[in-house]
């Protein structure tokens, strides 16, 4: 973690707090995960800060952030590996860092550096966390082994790290958690692999109780099968909310006018700008359909808009 | 899990455009309404069949269907695959097109009582003069 968390973000547009369920548990309709003013700070640095932001049952999140943005920082807040700094993490409504056996049962978690045992073969560390969950869905397992060519027989100390993955992978979903964590899970497998993974991620989150959250930094693959984005930058949420409305709100634009632009232009929510004489290029968030035509006749420009993918979008965010 | 073979590919996504995914799907909806490659009735692949053919998320899926269906351009069948709608179906386009002539309709219908001409008989030219149009 290097970064310290003082740059601003764009705000992040966080989705709105539904109330509690009728019947008082998480799976109809209240958040998931509930983070409110969560900061970091770990020996004077400060890792996250300012992060409220919920997870609504059904969706497949993808965190999204560079290296020593603070990902899996976030992720160790919101399963409650440490306590934040400041603020508050909820999971299914219970503080995270005291979460009851019960709560736990309800997650699984594919940690970046997985935590399987050397010695034993995949078989046998199967076994292992089955006889762990009474609830443990074989005929699930059974079926991933052959679809994604999991190795059982060997040591897993020599196993490659895509076998490995897939593994760990596995281990986390034979108890059919209802909330699913995966710290980078894609990063070692072949595109095969990673495109059966993704099915397997929207088969999970078909029901409409059952949540995923990954972080990546591959973005093609969030851009498939994630609802919702949050772009974490410098301990911070640049953005929280659904992929579609992101891709709808930041535009480049490019406006030709008749004489030069002036310095300043009095315009909501430029990310950046570029200027070449008569023509400058801005790339804007909260943009609408409208401000074409609004932009067109304030500056008598003329003015083209182009839309931008996640790559684009995350590298602009982070100009 | 056996769902028979998969739907043909109709629509081409691309997740990584800067369009939406589910804006790609209704234009190409759109498009192929507009060319006669999907006519009214024909079926439209489900939410969960055209997610999990593309591998995309079925939300943005859903999404565009949703929309497509206020527009009156698709229906929602109980029970059975969403079809493009009849053409008639699209209510709202009708009524906008049938405003546009409404001033020459109330003169005629103002020329048709001078000359004591019952609706039906004035009904009975205009589709015998629509018809030597087409």
């Amino acid at each position: 973690m290097m970064d310290s968390g003082n740059a601003g973000g764009a705000p992040a547009n966080n989705p709105s707090v539904k109330g509690p369920s009728v019947d008082g548990s998480a799976a109809n309709g209240s958040p998931v995960i509930s983070l409110r003013d969560v900061g970091k700070v770990i020996g004077g640095k400060t890792i996250l800060s300012d992060i409220s932001v919920d997870i609504e049952p059904g969706s497949i999140v993808g965190l999204l952030g560079k290296n020593g943005a603070g990902k899996t920082s976030l992720i160790d807040v919101m399963l409650g590996f440490s306590p934040p700094s400041s603020g508050s993490s909820r999971v299914f409504g219970e503080n995270s860092f005291e979460l009851p056996a019960a709560a736990k049962r309800r997650i699984g978690f594919v940690p970046q550096q997985d935590e399987l045992l050397d010695s034993l073969t995949g078989a046998q560390q199967l076994a292992l966390n089955a006889a762990l969950h009474p609830a443990w869905d074989q005929a699930l397992i059974a079926r991933l082994i052959g679809e994604w060519e999991v190795p059982l027989d060997r040591r897993i100390q020599v196993l490659s790290g895509g076998e490995r993955q897939k593994l760990a992978t596995l281990l986390a979903l034979g108890h059919e958690p209802d909330l699913l964590v995966l710290d980078e899970p894609a990063s070692s497998l072949d595109p095969v692999a990673r495109r059966q993974f993704l099915r397997e991620l929207l088969d999970i989150a078909e029901s409409p109780t059952r949540t995923v959250l990954f972080s990546t930094h591959i973005v093609s693959d969030l851009e498939r099968v994630a609802s919702k984005v949050w772009i974490i930058r410098d301990g911070r949420l640049a953005w929280a909310g659904d992929l579609d409305t992101l891709k709808e709100s930041v535009v480049r634009v490019t406006l030709l006018a008749r004489d030069a632009w002036p310095s300043q232009l009095d315009i909501d929510g430029v990310i950046s700008r570029r200027d070449e004489g008569r023509r400058v290029q801005l790339v804007l968030t909260g943009w609408r359909e409208e401000r074409q035509r609004e932009m067109a006749e304030r500056w008598g420009a003329e003015v083209s808009v182009e839309r931008l993918g996640l790559e684009e979008i995350f590298l602009e965010l982070h100009s | 899990m056996d769902r028979g073979p998969p739907p043909p590919r109709i629509f081409i996504l691309e997740p990584a455009s800067g369009v939406p995914i589910y804006r790609q799907l209704m234009d190409q909806v759109r498009r192929l309404v507009a060319s006669g490659h999907l006519a009214p009735g024909a079926e439209l692949p489900s939410v969960r069949e055209v997610a999990s053919e593309y591998t995309v998320n079925p939300t943005t899926i859903s999404k565009a269907y949703g929309l497509l269906e206020l527009e009156g351009l698709v229906q929602r069948n109980r029970g059975k695959p969403m079809t493009i709608a009849p053409l008639r179906r699209n209510q709202q386009a009708l009524a906008q097109r049938l405003r546009q002539v409404e001033a020459q309709v109330d003169s005629l219908v103002l020329a048709a009582r001078q000359l004591d001409l019952e609706a039906a008989e004035l009904i009975a030219l205009i589709e015998q003069k629509m018809q030597e149009e087409t």
